[in-house]
C-alpha cells in the first residue's frame, strides 16, 4: 500500500528528510573528525595546525552536504558519510591518545 | 584603479567580441576563426596587464584586492551595457585601449 | 543538485537576503552612525592629543576598574571611543562604553542611537540573544555556500553565457540576470561567504581546538593572540605612564601606519600593562601580531609586534577581507556595490522561484496556500525590509534628541514597519503589495535629505557648507536610492498595465517559459 502526501509518496518525502539529517548533522559531525585529524597531522605548530585545520573543515562540510544530495539513495548518502567518518574517528583516537601525557 | 579598470573593461570587451553572439550583437557580422582567436590573446593580455598594473601601483595584497574588484565591476559595467548601448559598450572599449596605458602612467 | 540550489535558496533565501542588505549597508555603518549622531563633532585629527585626554578622563571615572580600552577617532569615525570593565562583574555585561569629544575629552551629548551599528550588529546576530544569532546566520553562510557551487555545477552554460543579459524578455531575463550576477561577481559571493564562516570558525568548529588542547580554550587564545594572559595584580599602587609618549615610540612600529586601539590591564597597578594595536585599516590583513606591549608604569617594552605564520595570516586576510577596513572610498564603494549584488542574487532567485511556479497554476486560476505564501514572504522580507530601514531612518529624526531610550525605539521602529509589511503584504494582491511597499520606501528614502532639513541642524546645505561630506553622503545616498526605487515602482507599473490590457493576453497565448529547468 503506497500513502502519497500532496502528490508524492510518502517514502520519497522521508527520503529527503533523511538526505538534510545526513547533510546537516552527518556533515558536522564528519568535518569536525576531519578538523582533528588535520590539526594533529600537519606538520607544524599547533595553533597554526588547528586554525588551518578550523578553515578546511568548512570545505568538508561543504563536499559532504553535496555528496548526501547527489547519491543514489539516502541509504547511500548515509554509507557514505559513516565510512570515511568511521575512519576518521579512529584516526582522531589514536592521535588524540596517542598525544596523552 | 582607473587604469586597471579601463584596461580590465577592455579586455573583457575583446573577449565577448570573441564571442560569435556577441560579436554579431556589436558588429553586425560573424567573426572570422582567426579574428577570434585573436581578440582572445587581445583580451587576455588586457586583463594580464591591468593586474600588472593594479600590482605595480599598490603591491601584492592591495593590488590583488583591487584589481579582483575592478575585474568584476567592469564585467558587469559591460555586460550591462551591452544589450542597452551596444555602439557605446564597443567606444568605451576603444577609449580604454587608448587611455588605460596613460592613466597607468600617470598613476590614476 | 539543481533541486539542493533551488529549495535550499527558498528555505533560507529571506534570511540571507535580510543578512546581506544589513551587512551591505554595514560597509558605510561608520557614515550611518555618523548620520544618526550628527551632534557629534567632527575635530581635526589629533591622535596624541585624543589618548591623552581619554587617559585623563579614565583616570577620574574608571580608576578603580581592571581593563581599559581606548579606540582612537579616525577619518571614517570621528569620536574617541572608550570603555571599561566593572571590577566586580565579569562577562559580556560587564562593559561601560562611552563617546568623548577627541580635543575637549569630555563626554559627547549626542542623541543616543546605535546608527550604522545596529545594521552591522544584526547582520551576524539577528536581534537574538548570544550566541544563537550567531549560530543562525552561520548556519545561513553555509546554506549560502552550498547554494553558490550547486549554482555554479548547474549552471551548464556558465562559460558560454558569461555576457548574455537579455532585458525585456520576462523570465528569461530574470534568469540572465540572475546568472550574470551570479557568475561575474561571484568572487565577492564566495569570499564573503567563506570568510563569515572562518570569523566565527572558533565558535563553529572547536573541535581541533579541544583535542590539541586537551580542552584549554583558553591556552589556544593566548597563543594567537597577543597579550591576552590573565594578568595577576601586584596589588601595589603604582601611576601609569602618559599613554602620550608612549604613542610615540609604538607608532615608530608601524611607519606610514597609524594606531587603531590601546588597551590597558590593571591601571593604576605595579604590573600594569598597556598594549598599542595598529590600525586595522592599514593592510588587508587583520593582523593580530601588530601590537606592541609595554610596562604600563616603566614604558619597558614587554611584547614587540610579531610576524604572523602562515596559516594565521590566512585566517587574517579572510577576515579582513569580509571586514574591508582598509578600502578607501572608491574601493568602499565597489565593496556596496559587490554586496548589493549579493543582495540580488537573493532576491531574483526568490522571484523566480515564485514565478515560475505560478505559471504552472496561471491556468487553473487556483494558487494554492504555499505559493501564496511565498508571495507574501517575498514581498516583506524584500521590500518590507527595505521600507524598515527607511523607518529606521526617519525614527531617528523625528525622534527628539533627549527623548529617553530613543536608540531602542529606533531599533523597534525597524522592527514594526518590518511587521506591519507582512500584514500589509497578507492582506494585499502580489503586485500592489510590491508597488505599495517599494512605492512607500521610495517616498520615505527620497525624503530624507527633506526631513534632515527640518528636524536637525544638520541638513544638506549645512553640511555642505560645513564640508562634512560624510553626512551630506547620507542624506544624498538615501535619496539616490529613493529614486532608484522610485524607477522600479514605475517598470512594475507599466508591467502590470500591460498585462491587464487585452490585447496584451493574445500575444501571450504563448507564455515564455524559462529555457532552462533549474
Amino acid at each position: 500500500m503506497r500513502s502519497r502526501i500532496g502528490g508524492v509518496p510518502a517514502s520519497y518525502r522521508w527520503a529527503v528528510a533523511s538526505r538534510i539529517v545526513a547533510a546537516v548533522f552527518g556533515g558536522y559531525v564528519l568535518a569536525a573528525l576531519a578538523s582533528v585529524c588535520i590539526a594533529w597531522l600537519l606538520p607544524m605548530a599547533r595553533g597554526e595546525a588547528v586554525v588551518s585545520a578550523m578553515m578546511l573543515s568548512f570545505l568538508v562540510y561543504l563536499v559532504a552536504v553535496l555528496w548526501c544530495f547527489a547519491s543514489h539513495s539516502a541509504g547511500r548518502a548515509w554509507l557514505g558519510l559513516a565510512i570515511p567518518g568511521l575512519i576518521l574517528a579512529a584516526m582522531a583516537g589514536l592521535l588524540h591518545w596517542q598525544h596523552l601525557p | 584603479m582607473l587604469a586597471a579598470g579601463l584596461l580590465s573593461y577592455a579586455g573583457f570587451s575583446a573577449l565577448c567580441l570573441a564571442m560569435e553572439r556577441h560579436h554579431q550583437e556589436m558588429l553586425g557580422h560573424q567573426p572570422s576563426p582567426s579574428r577570434k582567436v585573436q581578440l582572445r590573446m587581445a583580451g587576455w593580455a588586457l586583463l594580464a596587464l591591468s593586474l600588472w598594473v593594479s600590482v605595480l601601483s599598490a603591491g601584492w595584497a592591495m593590488g590583488l584586492v583591487r584589481w579582483t574588484a575592478v575585474l568584476m565591476g567592469s564585467a558587469v559595467f559591460l555586460v550591462w551595457l551591452l544589450p542597452y548601448r551596444p555602439r557605446w559598450a564597443l567606444a568605451l572599449a576603444a577609449v580604454g585601449l587608448l587611455l588605460g596605458p596613460l592613466a597607468a602612467v600617470a598613476h590614476w | 543538485m539543481a533541486w539542493l540550489h533551488t529549495w535550499a535558496g527558498l528555505v533560507f533565501g529571506w534570511l540571507l537576503f535580510a543578512i546581506f542588505l544589513t551587512g551591505t549597508l554595514s560597509y558605510f555603518k561608520d557614515e550611518i552612525s555618523h548620520w544618526a549622531q550628527p551632534e557629534v563633532p567632527v575635530r581635526v585629527l589629533d591622535a596624541r592629543a585624543s589618548l591623552t585626554q581619554a587617559q585623563a578622563y579614565l583616570q577620574a571615572n574608571a580608576g578603580q576598574s581592571s581593563r581599559w580600552f581606548i579606540s582612537l577617532p579616525d577619518a571614517r569615525e570621528p569620536a574617541l571611543s572608550v570603555m571599561w570593565q566593572d571590577p566586580n562583574k565579569s562577562g559580556r555585561g560587564s562593559f561601560t562604553r562611552q563617546t568623548l569629544d577627541p580635543q575637549t575629552g569630555q563626554r559627547i551629548e549626542a542623541r543616543d542611537s546605535r546608527g550604522g551599528d545596529f545594521f552591522y550588529r544584526f547582520h551576524y546576530q539577528l536581534q537574538m540573544g548570544y550566541p544563537w544569532g550567531r549560530w543562525l546566520s552561520s548556519l545561513a553562510a553555509m546554506v549560502m555556500l552550498v547554494t553558490l557551487v550547486t549554482g555554479i555545477i548547474t549552471h551548464k552554460k556558465i562559460f558560454k553565457e558569461f555576457f548574455t543579459f537579455r532585458p525585456g524578455k520576462g523570465a528569461r531575463s530574470w534568469l540572465d540576470g540572475h546568472n550574470v550576477i551570479g557568475v561575474l561577481v561571484l568572487p565577492f559571493h564566495l569570499m564573503i561567504t567563506y570568510s563569515s564562516l572562518v570569523i566565527f570558525m572558533t565558535m563553529l568548529m572547536p573541535a581541533s581546538i579541544n583535542s590539541r588542547y586537551d580542552g584549554d580554550t583558553q591556552a589556544f587564545f593566548s597563543e594567537i593572540y597577543p597579550g591576552n594572559q590573565r594578568l595577576v595584580a601586584a596589588g601595589q599602587p603604582a601611576p601609569l605612564v602618559n599613554l602620550g609618549g608612549l604613542y610615540d615610540r609604538a607608532l615608530q612600529q608601524w611607519p606610514g601606519g597609524s594606531i587603531g586601539r590601546v588597551s590597558v590591564q590593571m591601571p593604576g597597578d605595579a604590573n600594569a600593562q598597556v598594549q598599542f594595536s595598529r590600525h586595522d585599516g592599514d593592510s588587508v590583513s587583520r593582523d593580530l601580531g601588530a601590537a606592541i606591549t609595554f610596562a604600563g608604569t616603566t614604558g619597558a617594552v614587554l611584547e614587540q609586534p610579531r610576524e604572523s605564520s602562515t596559516p594565521i595570516a590566512i585566517a587574517g586576510t579572510f577576515y579582513g577581507l569580509h571586514m574591508g577596513l582598509f578600502a578607501g572610498p572608491v574601493l568602499r564603494w565597489l565593496y556596496f556595490f559587490c554586496g548589493l549584488g549579493s543582495t540580488l542574487l537573493i532576491g531574483t532567485g526568490l522571484v523566480m522561484w515564485l514565478g515560475k511556479r505560478q505559471l504552472k497554476h496561471a491556468r487553473s486560476g487556483v494558487r494554492p496556500f504555499e505559493l501564496r505564501l511565498v508571495e507574501v514572504l517575498n514581498v516583506a522580507g524584500m521590500a518590507g525590509l527595505v521600507l524598515a530601514v527607511a523607518g529606521f531612518m526617519w525614527a531617528n529624526r523625528l525622534l527628539p534628541a533627549t527623548y529617553p531610550e530613543r536608540a531602542g525605539i529606533e531599533v523597534d521602529s525597524f522592527f514594526v514597519v518590518w511587521l506591519l509589511s507582512i500584514v500589509h503584504a497578507a492582506v494585499r494582491s502580489g503586485s500592489k503589495a510590491w508597488i505599495e511597499q517599494l512605492g512607500l520606501a521610495a517616498i520615505a528614502l527620497a525624503g530624507v535629505p527633506l526631513l534632515s532639513l527640518l528636524t536637525t541642524n544638520h541638513g544638506l546645505p549645512a553640511s555642505i557648507a560645513a564640508g562634512d561630506w560624510v553626512l551630506a553622503g547620507v542624506d544624498l545616498s538615501a535619496l539616490g536610492c529613493g529614486l532608484v526605487l522610485a524607477w522600479v515602482v514605475m517598470k512594475i507599473r507599466r508591467r502590470a498595465v500591460l498585462a491587464a490590457l487585452p490585447v496584451a493576453r493574445t500575444v501571450r497565448a504563448r507564455p515564455t517559459m524559462p529555457g532552462e529547468v533549474h
